[in-house]
């Protein structure tokens, strides 16, 4: 078994921008490109909550979407429990659970238990052990007596816990949560928190790479946080260590207003 | 299969939770029947007829004409659809981050609207037959299969096409334009290929709609043999060879080059 559950190394991602006809006529071959990743390093071990923290742009989503196959990277290497993602996207996303805009990511005039066996028709899962393990996740997230209603009459807590009940289907070892709490209020931003923290991590040993611009989730929740700024990784540690190294001057002033 | 099931099942939910679009739906296709009834007694009356429409005349002819336009629009669109709703909707990052490769999720996202077609093209067929008492030759349908069958497939290589056009450019796909817009004229829907000038009727050698209706009004109208209808079959053939695997590479480059590009799920 690899030392890290998530390893990510080097990792450059350039997106390219479109090009006005003036500037293709005077450099056809050279591309204008955006740096969202720029040789980042990461390593998440297993069984750890890690948070990513960081303004608007820092590349912590184009991280995820690298880690879930969706994006490829331009350089480096990113592997997810051994499993390389440009080279076995398919073991990758095996391993993986991805939940991400869960608002848009459902179909709305289909209940939450159609929609999960959907979704778990497409990760192979056979119908019984879809039903088994849709009813198993729904109890445990307290979404039993809504799965047979239409997604769209669904609060926002309610869709976000569906979206985890989608990625945890398969029990992958590896959950990647885009700002899973940025919808719910404090006391169901806490429940998540709670959630996470004792029952995936400590009962079922999941390894969880959050990203998030809430200090609670990272306060809470995270066993390390690492602060992102321009594609890079400017801080990490414990939040102690990182509020700690930001007071001692440490960090950009981007994070010291968040933290 | 398990798959395609899914895939079947979710479109069937989503599609009768609008209860009353499909009721409009199969009014449409009544009117539209009734309305090339009519027309064919206004075609039969001017005394233009001639062997190539066949013995149950021009009504007949229509009929597969305009069924196997239906197949070609639905091949064409359904699988840039597929991309172009799940991105809107989107679902499309939630579908691509399952086991299920991307090329499967758009060829399984066309299942529904080619049955649903089918059972509309029965529907055309079924209307012609019970109301309007047009006679087909249903003793051997073994021909009039393939023929569909081989449509189908080199219609859905177009479609495959025209997905990796609105995959990377989201709008606007010139195959859609191209072929929708010149099966429609020079593929015989409405009238026969020989009644254009010698240069439409080469274009129209090129279009696979011009075999695929040929083939089925010689098998379904005048009972052709096999021999016969080889000039519809092997022409198609071809075309499905070529262009069904060129959709499905195209298709594969436009998905990379989205996701190095990062618009995968832009719309």
């Amino acid at each position: 078994m690899n030392a890290a559950a998530i390893s990510v190394r080097n990792l450059v991602k350039r997106f390219p921008l479109s090009r006005g006809l003036t500037q293709i006529a005077r450099r056809p071959f050279t591309p204008r490109l955006a740096t969202a990743l720029d040789g980042l390093d990461l390593e998440v071990g297993y069984g750890e909550i890690f948070g990513l923290l960081g303004p608007n742009g820092a590349g912590k989503t184009t991280l995820l979407k690298i880690l879930c196959t969706l994006v490829l990277p331009t350089g480096g290497i990113a592997t997810v429990t051994g499993h390389n993602v440009v080279q076995a996207p398919g073991s990758v996303r095996q391993a993986t659970g991805y939940c991400l805009d869960t608002e848009r990511s459902f179909y709305y005039r289909l209940t939450g238990r159609q929609n999960l066996a959907f979704f778990a028709a497409l990760n192979n899962l056979e119908s019984k052990q879809a039903g088994e393990r849709i009813a198993e996740l729904t109890e445990m997230l307290g979404l039993s007596s809504a799965v047979d209603r239409r997604f769209a009459t669904y609060s926002k807590g309610m869709q976000q816990k569906l979206g985890l009940v989608r990625a945890l289907m398969t029990d992958p070892g590896v959950l990647l949560l885009d700002e899973p709490t940025k919808s719910l209020d404090p006391a169901a931003a806490a429940e998540f928190r709670r959630f996470l923290r004792n029952t995936l991590v400590d009962r079922f040993n999941k390894t969880i790479l959050l990203v998030t611009h809430s200090l609670e989730d990272a306060s809470e929740c995270c066993d390390r946080i690492a602060l992102m700024n321009q594609g890079r990784i400017s801080l990490r540690g414990t939040w102690a260590e990182v509020r700690g190294a930001i007071r001692n001057g440490g960090g950009s002033s981007e994070h010291a207003g968040h933290l | 299969m398990k798959k395609l099931w899914a895939f079947l099942k979710r479109d069937f939910l989503i599609e009768t939770s609008y209860r009353f679009s499909t009721l409009l739906q199969m009014g449409s296709i009544v009117f539209t029947v009734t309305g090339y009834y009519y027309l064919a007694r206004f075609v039969g009356g001017s005394g233009f007829s001639g062997e190539n429409l066949g013995a149950q005349g021009y009504f007949a002819f229509v009929l597969i004409g305009v069924a196997v336009h239906e197949y070609l629009t639905t091949s064409l669109e359904a699988f840039s659809r597929g991309i172009r709703e799940s991105q809107l909707a989107g679902t499309l990052g939630a579908l691509l981050s399952t086991q299920t490769s991307l090329a499967a999720i758009i060829l399984l996202s066309a299942a529904y609207p080619l049955i649903w077609t089918s059972f509309v093209v029965m529907f055309y067929l079924a209307v012609g037959i019970g109301i309007f008492g047009v006679r087909f030759a249903l003793g051997d349908l073994s021909a009039a299969g393939l023929i569909l069958f081989l449509s189908i497939i080199a219609f859905s290589g177009l479609g495959t096409l025209s997905a990796s056009f609105v995959m990377v450019f989201k709008r606007g796909s010139p195959v859609v334009w191209l072929f929708g817009g010149l099966s429609w004229l020079l593929g015989g829907v409405l009238y026969p290929v020989a009644v254009l000038p010698w240069w439409l009727r080469q274009a129209s050698a090129l279009l696979p709609i011009t075999y695929a209706i040929e083939g089925l009004r010689a098998a379904l109208l005048r009972d052709a043999p096999w021999h016969e209808l080889w000039h519809s079959v092997g022409p198609l053939l071809l075309i499905a060879a070529i262009v069904f695997p060129l959709g499905i590479a195209s298709f594969q480059i436009a998905a990379r080059y989205t996701r190095i590009a990062g618009t995968l799920e832009q719309y």
